[in-house]
């Protein structure tokens, strides 16, 4: 949340939970931005690190005029690793068309590897998603 | 405000813009129930008007190397409406 607040957006949380953790606004023409944060402890292999999340079908399917950001956070050596900042239609799109991700029980579970400062999920590179804050841009007050 | 969303896959916008470098695919485009029940009153089925702005495609050549474009439910799967461009010429 302090990083969309250094960026200049408002931040705040939904009375009632159905689904989005956060709602992120620019304050001065109402733009909104739906966030969800999924977070994960590590798994520590040789020379590199991995986290699972686990993301619903049914949400991830559900496009409407504002679409989800997801945040994935790995606990890592009493840290969090960098963010990972996927656009609901990109995420979507690599499930459905790549093959990232595995579907159990209408749940999506997706591992990432994280490498060396790179990130990896069922093979595909996800490393240009690490700090990807295009949809935020810096707002300026 | 509640309405439709129409939308197309990434992979679908990174396919068109490499087979048309002129077109400008946009992420969604989003229609209130009202404007499209009003639209389809008074002029024609909306989807005819959404797909071209959606692809960002206006040059009638580029459209007619499209073939059947269908609108999907996500949800569902369920294919809601399809549109080609020979059947919008008749």
């Amino acid at each position: 949340m302090s990083e969309f607040l250094v960026l200049g957006w408002n931040v705040a949380i939904p009375e009632v939970d159905i689904g989005d953790d956060i709602f992120v606004v620019q304050d001065d023409n109402g733009t909104l931005r739906r966030v969800q944060v999924k977070t994960s402890t590590s798994t520590v292999r040789k020379d590199s690190f991995s986290g699972q999340f686990n993301v619903s079908v049914k949400n991830l399917r559900n496009i409407s005029n504002i679409l989800v950001h997801y945040i994935f956070l790995v606990r890592h050596n009493d840290e969090w690793s960098k963010p990972i900042l996927i656009r609901q239609d990109y995420l979507l799109d690599h499930f459905e068309n790549k093959k990232v991700g595995s579907e159990v029980k209408g749940n999506i579970t997706f591992y990432f590897s994280y490498t060396l400062g790179n990130v990896e999920c069922s093979g595909i590179d996800f490393t240009k998603y690490i700090n990807d804050f295009t949809d935020f841009p810096k707002i300026e007050h | 405000m509640d309405g439709y969303s129409f939308s197309i896959t990434p992979t679908i916008r990174e396919f068109i813009k490499k087979l048309f470098p002129n077109a400008r695919p946009a992420n969604n485009i989003f229609v209130g129930y009202d404007t499209k029940s009003d639209f389809e009153i008074y002029v024609g089925k909306l989807e005819s008007q959404i797909y071209p702005a959606l692809l960002g495609m206006e040059n009638d050549s580029d459209l007619n190397q499209l073939g059947e474009i269908q609108f999907i439910d996500t949800q569902t799967g369920i294919v809601l409406h399809k549109v080609t461009r020979s059947d919008e010429k008749v």
